[in-house]
């Protein structure tokens, strides 16, 4: 029973820390945190290039259910913690900024 | 009563064990890794990650950026992956922008450091070190490093996000460049182009009615993200030199349609090449196949 168990727990490194599982054909939702927050900073560099937020949030919603302005803020979070470049930062705070104020349904900008 | 069984059993045991384990890590309760590379995208996404890579590069002109980021996706051959979504996106009709980001950042990888947006949005401070990113390292300040040239794992290693500034190096080539047209397919500054040729060319290697179209200056040198546009009886589209970065950077095609006659001229004016029609040619055997039209635009 003893030997059992250890070819077990033998297994269980193999399958979840040696070799795990690889997945493929995943979605941008299961991106690394790093990744999602580049990819936040690409939609912020061309969001101030062709100030459309519509296509922002679009392009935003790729990452995941959350409002595009939590997506965006969860990555200032990240983006502060590994020290983005200050202009970096910048792109995203002005987006996160722009999104808020910004209404999916109408379209319309809130007061 | 003597046990005969030796210590086979414990082998067995111990094998059964492994077997246990490694189904239930792999196929009952498989490690949640919420943290998977854009190489492990699916298609459509891949293309979409692709495609947010060309709209920032144009948008920031940062092509050491977008090459790093390209880097991401684990694809083979960059710039003709990057040239096939672009004609892809181009067919589909949807965004055409974005087919020409695309096609921007392949030609501008085709042509390397040499190339640069004209419209650069983010600025860069040249008595700046540049740093890398290291996400792995969160707390950890960004290490000036004395090259533009990052080298990123492919694998399961820790990428360097964006690199924060170029190199007084970079910019001194970048400033000496000779830069791209600018993204706006019908703002094309310059004289209407001339009709230099227009030929029909028998190729047993092009067995498809293609009209090829080659840009190019006064002095010979192609011109990308040139815009053409085509017209026949009931319909017109548009297409773009330079999405064939490996056929020439002024280079474009257009697939024909049998017994439709075309009309094909540069967006940007110029002279009209019409009754442009699929026309077949003969092998010495008999058998026949296609032929091409080739026409060549050059800017006085």
């Amino acid at each position: 029973m003893l030997i059992l168990i250890i070819g077990i727990g033998v297994g269980l490194v193999y399958g979840w820390v040696i070799n795990p599982v690889k997945y493929v054909d995943t979605t941008p939702a299961k991106l690394r945190s790093d990744y999602q927050t580049d990819y936040i900073l690409m939609v912020a560099e061309a969001f101030q290039a062709e100030g459309d937020l519509d296509l922002a949030a679009r392009r935003l919603a790729v990452l995941g259910d959350s409002p595009p302005a939590e997506i965006v803020r969860q990555g200032m979070i990240y983006a502060a913690q590994i020290n983005y470049a200050d202009s970096d930062q910048e792109l995203l705070s002005q987006l996160a900024s722009a999104l808020q104020t910004w209404v999916p349904a109408s379209g319309g900008i809130q007061p | 009563m003597r046990d005969d069984r030796g210590h086979w059993y414990l082998l067995t045991g111990f094998v059964i064990g492994i077997v246990l384990g490694l189904v239930y890590a792999w196929l009952i309760a498989p490690q949640e890794r919420p943290d998977t590379s854009p190489a492990s995208l699916q298609p459509e996404f891949k293309d979409q990650f692709r495609a947010m890579i060309a709209s920032a590069f144009v948008a920031t002109g940062d092509l050491t950026r977008a090459e790093a980021r390209l880097k991401y996706l684990g694809d083979s051959d960059i710039t003709r992956v990057l040239s096939e979504q672009a004609q892809r996106t181009l067919g589909e009709g949807n965004s055409p922008l974005e087919a020409q980001a695309l096609g921007l950042l392949a030609v501008a990888l085709g042509q390397g450091d040499s190339a640069v947006i004209s419209t650069p949005i983010t600025s860069t401070t040249p008595d700046e070190n540049q740093a890398t990113i290291n996400p792995g390292q969160a707390t950890s300040t960004p290490p000036p490093v004395e090259s533009p040239a990052v080298d990123f794992p492919t694998d399961t290693g820790l990428i360097p996000t964006p690199t924060n500034q170029e190199s007084p190096e970079t910019n001194a080539v970048l400033s000496t460049a000779t830069p791209l047209p600018t993204r706006t397919p019908t703002a094309t500054p310059g004289s209407p182009f001339v009709l230099q040729s227009n030929t029909f060319v028998c190729d047993p290697d092009l067995p498809n009615p293609l009209i090829q179209v080659i840009a190019e200056n006064a002095s010979g040198a192609p011109l990308p993200d040139q815009e053409i546009t085509i017209s026949w009886d009931g319909g017109d589209d548009f297409f773009f030199t330079g999405l064939k970065p490996d056929i020439g950077l002024g280079y474009a095609d257009f697939l024909m349609e049998p017994g439709v006659v075309y009309e094909v001229r540069m967006a940007a004016g110029g002279q009209s090449v019409p009754d442009i029609t699929p026309a077949e040619c003969e092998t010495e055997s008999g058998s026949r196949y296609w032929g091409t039209w080739l026409l060549v635009f050059s800017r006085p």
